[in-house]
């Protein structure tokens, strides 16, 4: 009996010391970075506030955070002077013509919120060098800030258009993603080039692409990626660029394409691409093309 | 049992007392942003900063740090950063652990700038490195970081008005001047210190100067330093014994554009650092041993990418403006027992292979008793242009006097003119 006594004793003992742990909840006190970082705003600061952020509700990092891009690259901050002539160029070629062909409800409610900024480019391991990454429809990322250049800026050569030009490519690529997410892209559109998508494009070139029916190489890799491909280089090359590159394909791929074939695939995807932008978003995809276009070259030529 | 149960109370409670500092961790990192910022911003006359890069070179910079984020620096890398100084940002954040962040693009960043073309770096990685550092330790005058990727060291020490002074009033620019030693247009630079003549070779991206000398036997000598600078001049990384006296550096002087001579003192005595036409010592053998090193390892030839660097302009015939150019090559023994080839090489139009469209064909060098190859022409493959880049190659491969052989590396020879040493190519294998 004492033995039993004392075991109970001895457990309520127990039970009673662990518990008397528990009382405090967490002292939360000034963490550090809750909230995200601060610094002294700067006019430039206000600018983006102004102009990106208050109509639109989209940011842009233009200060360096590793965190937002590549972790075993050596990439560097933009130069702070860069910042408001690539995003005002942006807005002119990719905001602007939305919103005058979708409307502003259509622009803010499916538009990428964050831009993130870098003044050098993205250094492959196979000496190639990436310009622009976005991830999952929220986040875009511009590289070579720091050698931007339109027309706009002093000694402004030709050259200097394949910066922006890709620039402007990339933001199209990656909204079309957004809008394939939310309306999907017509059945029929897989259909045209079936069997010929492989992910061995990166061994393969524009022109090589183009024999078989794709606008590029890259779109070679998947339907998915060959619609946006279609949607931003028919945007950013206009439609007598477009017509351009159709009219130039000649003789017969390796894998057996005709140019013939090859042309008239263009011409189906091109048209499917229009009346998506017809009966998914009520957009005419010319008039669009038009604006982007009248952008682009007020831009760089 | 009484014992168990006091055994069990002492375990169980000590957790509660026990803790390594009297404070939390959110409120110790407070403090030490504040104190880092504080520190910082504390300077009136900013921070002295020193920085020795991935690749070994040592900049400096001077850094005023506000309490608005702004930093405003000059840096001794060119002319622009040590002349102007450049406002960009800067933020304190609590990453693993306190750290320094040049968060905007500033004179910090083009050493650390992946673009080879801005440092003359190796692309993707450029100098290599960093803009965001680690505090190591905080001192009354001085403060210590490592950068976060590449592990570059970056040394604070608290500046005085006249340090600031010495870089508003240009002295670190003038300094500078030093740099303009590659544009003296001979292949050879030469100083007299202490009655020798050296001959000097300067890497400014990598910042190392080479001396070589020849001693009273005739004997070839050489000695390699890395430098840096200070507000008054070159200091070598490696004092320099020269037997006679020890060299710390060069002081700057001034640099004479008409004449391309740079002016210094070297232990107070002036001395003068300008061309010479000829190698202090010539390496006979060079010429032969060049052209036999191909025809002994596989029957192959030289390669330079830049072709002939011509009166102080790296490819002064321009033959990189060749559409489609590859390479430049020497192929000795091309036709063996009779001929060379010397030739631009093209890639051809699938991009998936190289072509050569025509060639001049140089006789077997002659190799002449005081160290020099002199070509001259058997005749041609297909239509060699007269004119243009690759008719000024050829002419200049031509000249009477021939070239003199310098080898830079196991594989690697410079052919320098023995006309006047304002003309060269780099020949690899």
């Amino acid at each position: 009996m004492r033995f039993i006594k004392s075991s109970l004793l001895f457990l309520f003992g127990l039970t009673a010391l662990v518990s008397c742990k528990k009382e405090d909840p967490l002292d939360v006190e000034n963490i550090t970075g809750l909230g995200g970082d601060t610094w002294v705003k700067t006019p430039l600061d206000q600018w983006l506030y102004d102009t990106l952020v208050v109509p639109y509700n989209i940011a842009t990092k233009y200060k360096w955070d590793q965190s937002e891009l590549d972790l075993n690259k050596d990439i560097v901050p933009p130069d702070e002077s860069k910042v408001i002539p690539v995003m005002s160029s942006v807005k002119r070629v990719w905001i602007d013509p939305y919103i005058l062909q979708g409307g502003e409800f259509f622009f803010k409610k499916y538009c990428p919120k964050l831009f993130v900024l870098a003044g050098s480019a993205n250094w492959n391991l196979d000496g190639s060098i990436t310009l622009g990454t976005a991830e999952g429809g929220r986040k875009i990322v511009l590289y070579l800030l720091n050698d931007f250049k339109n027309k706009s800026m002093p000694g402004y050569t030709p050259a200097d258009s394949a910066i922006p030009k890709q620039m402007f490519h990339v933001i199209h690529h990656e909204f079309g993603h957004i809008l394939d997410q939310n309306i999907r892209r017509p059945v029929a559109f897989d259909e045209v080039c079936k069997g010929l998508y492989t992910a061995d494009w990166i061994n393969t070139n524009d022109y090589a692409a183009r024999q078989d029916g794709f606008v590029t190489a890259y779109a070679e890799s998947s339907p998915f990626e060959d619609f946006v491909e279609m949607i931003s280089i028919m945007l950013i090359e206009g439609r007598s660029g477009f017509d351009d590159i159709v009219n130039s394909i000649t003789g017969t791929s390796v894998r057996g394409t005709t140019a013939d074939q090859a042309k008239a695939r263009l011409r189906q995807k091109e048209s499917l691409v229009v009346n998506y932008y017809k009966q998914a978003w009520s957009i005419d995809f010319y008039t669009l093309q038009t604006r982007v276009r009248t952008a682009i070259v007020n831009e760089i030529y | 049992m009484f014992l168990f149960i006091s055994v069990f109370g002492f375990s169980s409670c000590t957790k509660d007392e026990t803790r390594a500092f009297d404070q939390s961790p959110d409120t110790r990192i407070n403090e030490a942003l504040t104190q880092y910022g504080s520190a910082l911003t504390g300077s009136a006359a900013g921070w002295n900063a020193t920085i020795k890069t991935g690749t070994g070179g040592i900049y400096h910079f001077h850094f005023r740090f506000n309490e608005s984020n702004r930093v405003f620096m000059y840096a001794d890398i060119n002319l622009e950063t040590a002349t102007t100084a450049k406002e960009s940002s800067y933020r304190l954040k609590a990453l693993q652990t306190p750290a320094l962040i040049f968060d905007t693009y500033s004179y910090l960043h083009i050493l650390a700038d992946p673009d080879g073309s801005v440092n003359g770096g190796t692309n993707g990685q450029g100098l290599i490195s960093d803009f965001e550092f680690a505090f190591d330790s905080l001192a009354t005058d001085s403060i210590l970081l490592t950068g976060r990727v590449n592990g570059t060291k970056l040394k604070l020490i608290k500046a005085t008005q006249q340090d600031f002074d010495a870089w508003q009033n240009g002295q670190w620019a003038d300094v500078l001047a030093f740099e303009n030693i590659n544009k003296i247009q001979n292949y050879f630079k030469r100083v007299n210190i202490g009655g020798v003549n050296y001959d000097l070779k300067v890497d400014p991206v990598a910042r190392t100067i080479v001396f070589t000398w020849v001693d009273g036997s005739g004997n070839l000598h050489q000695f390699i330093t890395a430098y840096n600078y200070n507000a008054s001049g070159v200091v070598f990384d490696t004092p320099f014994d020269t037997g006679s006296q020890t060299i710390n550096g060069f002081e700057i002087v001034s640099w004479d554009a008409g004449n391309f001579v740079l002016n210094v003192r070297v232990n107070g005595t002036p001395a003068t650092i300008a061309g010479a036409t000829q190698p202090l010592k010539v390496d006979v053998a060079a010429p032969q041993r060049w052209w036999q090193y191909a025809i002994n390892n596989g029957g192959l030839y030289w390669i330079s990418i830049n072709g002939f660097h011509v009166n102080g302009i790296e490819d002064g015939f321009g033959i990189k403006t060749l559409p489609s150019y590859y390479y430049l090559i020497y192929w000795p023994a091309y036709n063996p027992g009779s001929n060379d080839l010397f030739a631009p090489v093209f890639i051809n139009a699938a991009g998936n292979g190289l072509e050569l469209l025509y060639g001049a064909a140089p006789n077997t060098p002659q190799f002449t008793a005081d160290g020099r190859a002199v070509f001259t022409l058997a005749g041609n493959y297909g239509p060699y242009p007269s004119t243009g880049p690759a008719g000024l190659s050829r002419t200049q491969l031509l000249i009477p006097q021939g070239y003199y052989f310098i080898q830079t590396g196991p594989t690697n020879y410079d052919m320098v003119s023995a006309s006047d040493a304002k003309a060269w190519v780099s020949w690899e294998f």
